[in-house]
């Protein structure tokens, strides 16, 4: 016996392909379009960075030459810049990732039960979320200006002066990454609130019978079975903190005193202000092994989580 | 052991009113079981019992006191939930544990404790696992592992075996009777199923829309419905509802009392005769043979089904016609308002 199947079609005439086959032939013709967008938009830019991040390539001259390893070399050993840069990355992270999920958290357990005026409060909250990010930043930097700020005049009428927010180097990165915060919050909320819902109510009420005050229930019931859901969005904020570009680039433009320079903001610079291509594509690169190890490390977790 | 009384208990949700005023008295170490269609309220009931509803109007009873404004853990109630409610992250013996935890029992104490009821369910090989490693009944043994660990005065049963497979549910249905006899506790037991509510039941509670229809022991229930309702509802197949006026057909002598509108026979009350005058007559209209007894559909002259259990002599063939007779001491009759007429003339 053999596994193939003639099957005849209407015509009469019979398929020379196996079932399987032809519908093999048929996924891949669903997927098509797909695969073809992922490849030409995807995977073909991507070995295209990590060939030029190999090359010396000045955008005006059109020219580039194979360098090998030179680019990195530079980057992680010679570069200052370059260490100041991720320093800045990191601490744009270690400040927005906590205050995010935190504020997140809290939103989510006040706005996951319903009430009455729930669904006005949530969309408040996620409305910033899909405001275009350039709107919100020129507004925040408006409110942020040191003469005549909002920010300020609020300030000022309880008594404080408060400072150039976005031009002095102590307080921009703190403004940034505040008003990266209240604009992002939205989103981790409404995960956190699709994972609340998702707990069992029962779990909550044979803990209250029990005799598990709302502290012990969220500490010993809620938040371990929030583990999962806080995984998820402590790595795609640290992720997303990481490619922060339109919010930098509004707001201060990397300064003050490159003070909130960050990584993506510093490869849009190399690129297109100093057009070394060859070098961004480095730096493009040694962005994408931050991130991929980042999700990685996520991976990891889960898998060790589920078992 | 502790008794529960209900007194005038309301519950609305909104203005939605879901319980209408039950007044309910459960003695210590009585097994009551809540029984009732879909939407009925039992479950509401349970849940303002436990006090994770609040009650809108009434005074209910644990004990001596008077425990609507109690918070639930302070009532001395246990629960098992229609889902186990294990919690998923933590291992047999943590969530059999959690609740003298929370308490800030010491640990040894605790752990003398979760052994004690872990040796009553025979759940001493399963304490370190996850309840995601556990069968169905074996996390329905733990759900009521975790309940008896506190000691409470009642406990309380929300639909707990009906997420389990037929066979499953028959043993654990044991258990919990076996359970309820070793520990002799107030049992409240929420169920839509009659066939637990009838096997499990020192008092059965029939509620319809919120409100009690009847209270009694099995027995009472089947053989003294006292509505229409209860009649139909307790025994299975239900009931067959027959006019009134078929009372001497059915039985030779036997007079319908004056108010009396229709009359209630159970299937397995009706023997099957020749269809000769005097008698009920009607075709057959469809046999189902389930091993030990059929069950027929019988076509009666003014188009109602009249359900039959045939399980003894030959099986009529279905386009037949069969005559009907019943023991005047079988036979229920109601009002026009449904309900019963007790003083049967018989």
């Amino acid at each position: 016996m053999t596994d193939s199947i003639h099957i005849t079609r209407r015509g009469g005439q019979k398929s020379r392909l196996t079932l399987k086959a032809r519908e093999m032939m048929e996924a891949w013709l669903f997927v098509s379009p797909t695969v073809i967008g992922f490849i030409i938009f995807f995977l073909g830019p991507l070995l295209a960075v990590a060939y030029y991040s190999l090359t010396e390539w000045n955008l005006l001259t059109q020219q580039a030459t194979f360098v090998g390893l030179a680019n990195f070399e530079n980057a992680l050993l010679e570069n200052p810049d370059f260490w100041h840069v991720v320093r800045n990355s990191v601490i744009f992270a270690l400040g927005l990732v906590p205050l995010n999920m935190a504020l997140a958290l809290t939103l989510a357990l006040a706005l996951s039960r319903p009430f009455r005026g729930v669904v006005f409060f949530r969309t408040v909250f996620f409305a910033p979320v899909v405001t275009s990010a350039i709107a919100w930043a020129i507004v925040w930097k408006f409110m942020l200006q040191g003469e005549g700020g909002f920010i300020n005049q609020v300030l000022a009428l309880v008594g404080i002066s408060g400072p150039n927010w976005l031009r002095e180097p102590n307080w921009a990165m703190a403004a940034v990454i505040i008003t990266r915060v209240i604009k992002m919050v939205g989103l981790n909320m409404i995960l956190y609130i699709a994972a609340l819902q998702a707990i069992p109510r029962d779990y909550e009420e044979a803990a209250r019978l029990e005799g598990a005050s709302r502290r012990q229930i969220f500490s010993m019931i809620t938040w371990p079975l929030l583990a999962p859901a806080t995984l998820v969005i402590m790595v795609i904020t640290t992720i997303g903190s990481f490619k922060v570009f339109d919010h930098i680039y509004q707001m201060t433009g990397g300064g003050p005193e490159n003070g909130t320079l960050v990584l993506a903001f510093y490869i849009y610079q190399q690129g297109f202000k100093f057009f070394n291509v060859g070098y961004a594509s480095t730096l493009a690169m040694i962005m994408f092994a931050i991130v991929m190890v980042l999700t990685l490390v996520q991976v990891a977790l889960r898998r060790k989580g589920m078992e | 052991m502790t008794s529960v009384l209900l007194k005038g208990i309301e519950k609305r949700f909104g203005s939605v009113e879901v319980i209408r005023g039950v007044d309910l008295s459960i003695d210590e170490g009585e097994f009551v079981v809540f029984v009732g269609p879909s939407g009925c309220g039992k479950s509401t009931l349970l849940r303002l019992i436990s006090g994770l509803e609040h009650i809108s109007d009434g005074e209910l009873k644990i004990g001596d006191r008077v425990v609507n404004e109690v918070q639930p853990s302070q009532r001395g109630v246990a629960m098992v939930f229609q889902s186990y409610a294990l919690y998923p992250h933590l291992t047999v013996k943590e969530n059999m544990g959690f609740g003298l935890k929370v308490r800030k029992v010491p640990a040894q104490e605790r752990q003398r404790r979760v052994n004690e009821a872990a040796a009553t369910l025979k759940l001493e090989p399963l304490l370190d696992r996850y309840p995601r490693e556990l069968s169905g009944g074996q996390r329905q043994r733990v759900a009521i592992g975790r309940a008896i660990v506190g000691n409470p005065d009642v406990f309380l049963f929300d639909e707990p075996l009906s997420n389990l497979d037929a066979e499953l549910r028959v043993h654990m249905r044991s258990e919990i009777a076996a359970l309820h006899k070793r520990l002799s506790t107030t049992m409240i037991y929420v169920t839509h199923d009659q066939i637990e509510a009838m096997t499990l039941a020192d008092k059965i509670v029939v509620l319809r829309d919120g409100r009690i229809e009847q209270v009694g022991s099995p027995r009472e229930l089947y053989e003294r419905p006292s509505n229409v309702f209860v009649a139909q509802f307790i025994g299975s197949p239900k009931m067959n509802i027959l006019p009134a006026a078929d009372a001497p057909l059915l039985c030779a002598g036997l007079a319908a009392p004056q108010s009396a509108e229709t009359l209630g026979i159970r299937p397995e009350h009706l023997t099957v005769v020749e269809p000769r005058d005097g008698v009920l007559r009607g075709t057959v209209s469809l046999c189902e043979y389930t091993g030990a007894v059929t069950l027929l559909h019988v076509l009666l002259p003014d188009n109602r089904i009249c359900l039959v259990l045939h399980d003894e002599g030959e099986v009529p063939a279905v386009g037949g016609e069969i005559g009907l007779s019943a023991e005047a001491s079988n036979i229920h009759f109601f009002d026009g308002q449904a309900q019963a007429i007790r003083a049967l003339p018989h």
